[in-house]
């Protein structure tokens, strides 16, 4: 808290004392190399371990003492998160570099062996780089159609009309269904046999219509799905925005007789680029990761398989965990490349108005 | 990646609590002993709980508890495989599909059961009293070795599922007749001699238009004479597939012949070209969800029981559904054969066909006293009584003296297809590696489904891949 005064004097390092954090890092450290190095693994995982808790505590007790409560209040938060989050990707992390399979009960050191197979492996290789590419295909047209009808949706919500209150929780109904059930549906809605949009078209054309046998359909089917379910996502955030403009503005705008199409551009827009650009960070990263509804509607078949359920086959069902494990930060890496490019463009767009 | 990742980080300490926790079930009290499975959620499995719970005396007199965890079908693979790697070690007893034999007892999680059948003679007299075939695919790894894991629990073969009001209808017999120059089968025994030709005739013959007159009616919506698995998920195109290529001389990658035989040459040789092109030119006469590469067994099942196809091939482990008139429009009109075959060049019916079905197994930390008691559950479960009963309820048996008994093929209508196609059977690789075959094959003949590559080169690009992740695997040298 009023970190200045309390820290007068910090404790010598060789002093045994239990707020010696620094000794405690120290200890901790040697004893965990020790351990790893000469201890057999099941051993000396609970042995960092123990020391991972002895530094912590020393941490906690050294606060305590010098009255940093603010830093006691949030440890447990930071305990959970480095518990349930950081520790668990930090061991993927270094299991990237082994050769292991969890159905195996042998681990060897392979260095960058599994990022170099899963980049350019001749037998593995191909259908990484395939799945890579519809990810992406799947990335444009998915959030490109929810910013587009989000947008629209809100723009026409933003405005009072009779009935607006019902109609719009029927537009967040597809939002707050699971995704199976969103699923199942559109797995029905698309059927050849049983499916109304091939009723329809039949009857329209006599033609037997069959959405899902090309690439094009099947994407199409998948981008529509994810659409109806999120679109609703990114009206809600920018509905935010619009209601949050000072009504004076557009009066002002009035009396000054600035077109509808100027008034957007100078007066709504900034309010709401900052949730656009949001929602699109939000939806971006989520359509990265799209497996559900792939698995559900095609199971990557029609050539519509993604980085993710690519993933989940490899890491889940083949047992490749370090391979899945490599993947996995491969994907990592390009979604923070990503975001940061993003955030890059949307703060200088900003400092540039 | 966060599942797998919290699975690794937990699995000592999740492994270490479940010592500690059977290790306190069995050494506490001594006569009560509690036997924990895994097993798909299904009617076998069910069936078999209802009868362990009213009928079950253990001889010891112990009480035995069975303890039993029914998970979904499609999670199934999924939860059984994060429960073993994870090292919980909470099972006794897991239903296991016999393909995944070579991964989990190579990552010893499955225990080998010799020593059982050598200790006790009449434990090892219940497991030869089984159909070698089924014995074969279900406890042996590797594939027809002697070393044997598992006893079967719901053992299965596809059948042919048929329309007897539109195929006996006299009509459509007339016209068949008249066109093909060949009578159109109608009878069970008419089914069993049908070839893939034949099925292919009735596909084409059968194809109608919404309004069309079909068995003496306009059509109320478009109908298809047949139908099978042609699904990109799990196993639901390999199943078929493979019957193809046995029956046409061909074989896929023969584990038996390890490490000599060969993928390339044998998996894309000519005679299973050949076989998968007869497979692919019949999709054409099936409902237009084959065209999706998602017309899997359930989905051709659920298109039979809503009247929309003469003729299915599939497990019979789906069929209960199609007799119960409140899942199926087609219950009473209901006839069953032997999966239709190919002429051989002696002009015998050649049947080969992958076999279905499931055993259970015994995980390797199940300790003595929990073995004494599931191996006198396993001799229970395989008696013949408990085995006709299964049958009646709906089950399948694969013991000799069970299915030889005249009484067996009134059990059920599809019955009577069950015991000539057990000599018929053959199973795919048991291999550990059979999860990396499965998928990438799948892959390949879901792109031959829709249409975007052909046989020859679906093939080629299979043998290519298995024979170079058998080779890194020491199976091929």
């Amino acid at each position: 808290m009023n970190a200045s005064t309390a820290t007068a004097s910090p404790p010598p390092l060789t002093r045994i004392a239990p707020d010696n954090w620094k000794l405690a890092i120290l200890v901790g450290v040697l004893v965990s190399l020790v351990a790893v190095l000469a201890a057999p693994a099941a051993v000396s995982f609970w042995i960092v371990g123990a020391m991972a808790a002895l530094i912590a505590a020393a941490f906690a007790i050294n606060a305590y003492r010098r009255k940093y409560y603010g830093g006691l209040l949030v440890a447990p938060a930071i305990a959970v998160l480095f518990v349930m989050n950081i520790f668990p990707l930090l061991w993927s992390l270094g299991l990237s570099f082994f050769a292991y399979q969890s159905n195996q009960q042998s681990i060897r050191f392979v260095g960058m062996a599994n990022y170099v197979k899963v980049l350019t492996s001749e037998l593995t290789a191909t259908a990484n780089w395939l799945a890579l590419i519809n990810t992406a295909i799947f990335v444009i047209f998915t959030v490109a159609a929810q910013m587009v009808v989000g947008f629209l949706l809100a723009m026409l919500f933003a405005k009072q009309f009779p009935l607006r209150k019902y109609l719009l929780i029927l537009v967040l109904t597809p939002m707050m269904l699971s995704v199976v059930a969103s699923g199942v549906f559109f797995t029905y809605y698309y059927d050849p046999t049983f499916g109304i949009l091939s009723y329809v078209i039949n009857a329209l054309t006599g033609q037997q219509f069959v959405l899902m046998s090309t690439k094009l359909g099947a994407v199409t089917g998948i981008v529509f799905a994810d659409a109806w379910m999120w679109s609703p996502f990114v009206m809600l955030l920018v509905l935010a925005g619009l209601v949050s403009v000072p009504k004076y503005l557009y009066e002002a705008a009035a009396i000054d007789r600035v077109s509808k199409w100027r008034q957007f551009w100078t007066i709504t827009f900034p309010y709401i680029r900052g949730l656009l650009m949001l929602a699109l960070l939000f939806r971006t990263i989520e359509a990265f990761k799209l497996a559900d509804l792939v698995i559900l509607l095609t199971k990557g078949g029609n050539d519509t398989m993604t980085i993710s359920y690519h993933l989940i086959r490899i890491a889940n069902e083949q047992n490749k965990t370090s391979e899945g494990a490599a993947i996995s930060y491969i994907m990592l890496f390009m979604v923070i490349v990503l975001t940061n490019l993003y955030l890059y463009l949307a703060n200088r767009r900003s400092q540039g108005a | 990646m966060t599942v797998m990742t919290k699975m690794k980080g937990f699995a000592a300490a999740a492994g270490l609590a479940a010592t500690l926790l059977t290790g306190a079930a069995s050494y506490a009290v001594a006569d009560e002993v509690t036997l924990t499975m895994a097993v798909p959620d299904w009617p076998p499995t069910r069936i078999m709980k209802k009868f362990f719970d009213e009928q079950y005396k253990p001889k010891s007199g112990n009480t035995v508890k069975l303890d039993v965890d029914f998970i979904p079908w499609p999670d199934f693979y999924t939860r059984v495989n994060a429960s073993l790697t994870s090292g919980e070690q909470k099972y006794n007893f897991i239903v296991s599909d016999s393909q995944w034999l070579g991964a989990f007892v190579e990552g010893g999680y499955y225990r080998k059961i010799n020593d059982l059948l050598d200790a006790d003679p009449e434990f090892k007299k219940t497991l030869m009293n089984i159909h070698p075939n089924p014995l074969n695919a279900y406890s042996t790894y590797p594939y027809k070795s002697e070393n044997y894991y598992g006893f079967p629990q719901f053992p299965d073969v596809l059948v042919n599922f048929a329309r007897k009001d539109i195929i006996c209808h006299e009509e459509e017999q007339k016209n068949f007749q008249a066109k093909y120059g060949k009578k159109l089968p109608c009878t069970g025994e008419e089914l069993d001699a049908m070839t893939w030709d034949d099925f292919k005739n009735v596909g084409e013959f059968f194809r109608r238009k919404k309004g069309e007159m079909l068995a003496g009616a306009p059509a109320e919506d478009d109908f298809y004479g047949i139908a099978f698995q042609a699904g990109k998920g799990y196993d639901f195109s390999s199943m078929q597939i493979n019957g193809f290529i046995w029956q046409m001389g061909g074989n896929i990658w023969d584990e038996t012949q390890a490490p000599t035989g060969q993928a390339e040459g044998v998996v894309n040789s000519p005679e299973a070209v050949a076989a998968l092109e007869k497979y692919l030119s019949m999709l054409e006469y099936m409902p237009p969800v084959a065209k999706t590469g998602t017309m899997d067994i359930f989905k051709s099942d659920e298109l039979f029981r809503e009247g929309k196809v003469a003729m299915n091939i599939d497990w019979i482990g789906l069929g209960e559904a199609s007799l119960d008139p409140k899942s199926s429009k087609v219950s009473d009109k209901l006839v069953f054969g032997q999966m239709p075959g190919t002429m051989g060049p002696d002009g015998k019916m050649v049947r080969w066909s992958n076999i279905g079905g499931q055993p259970f197994v015994l995980t390797t930390w199940t300790t003595d006293a929990q073995i004494k008691e599931a191996v006198e559950f396993v001799k229970w479960w395989l008696s013949d009584d408990i085995q006709h009963q299964f049958a009646a309820g709906g089950g399948q048996s694969a013991v000799k003296s069970v299915y030889e008994d005249p009484k067996y093929v009134t059990y059920r209508p599809w019955n009577r297809a069950w015991a000539p196609q057990l000599d018929w059977q053959k199973d795919v690789w048991h291999v550990p590696q059979f999860f990396e075959l499965l998928t990438q094959q799948q892959d390949q003949f879901d792109l031959a489904i829709t249409g975007k590559q052909d046989a020859k080169t679906t093939l080629d690009n299979i043998a290519k891949f298995q024979q170079e992740v058998l080779k890194s695997g020491g199976l091929i040298q």
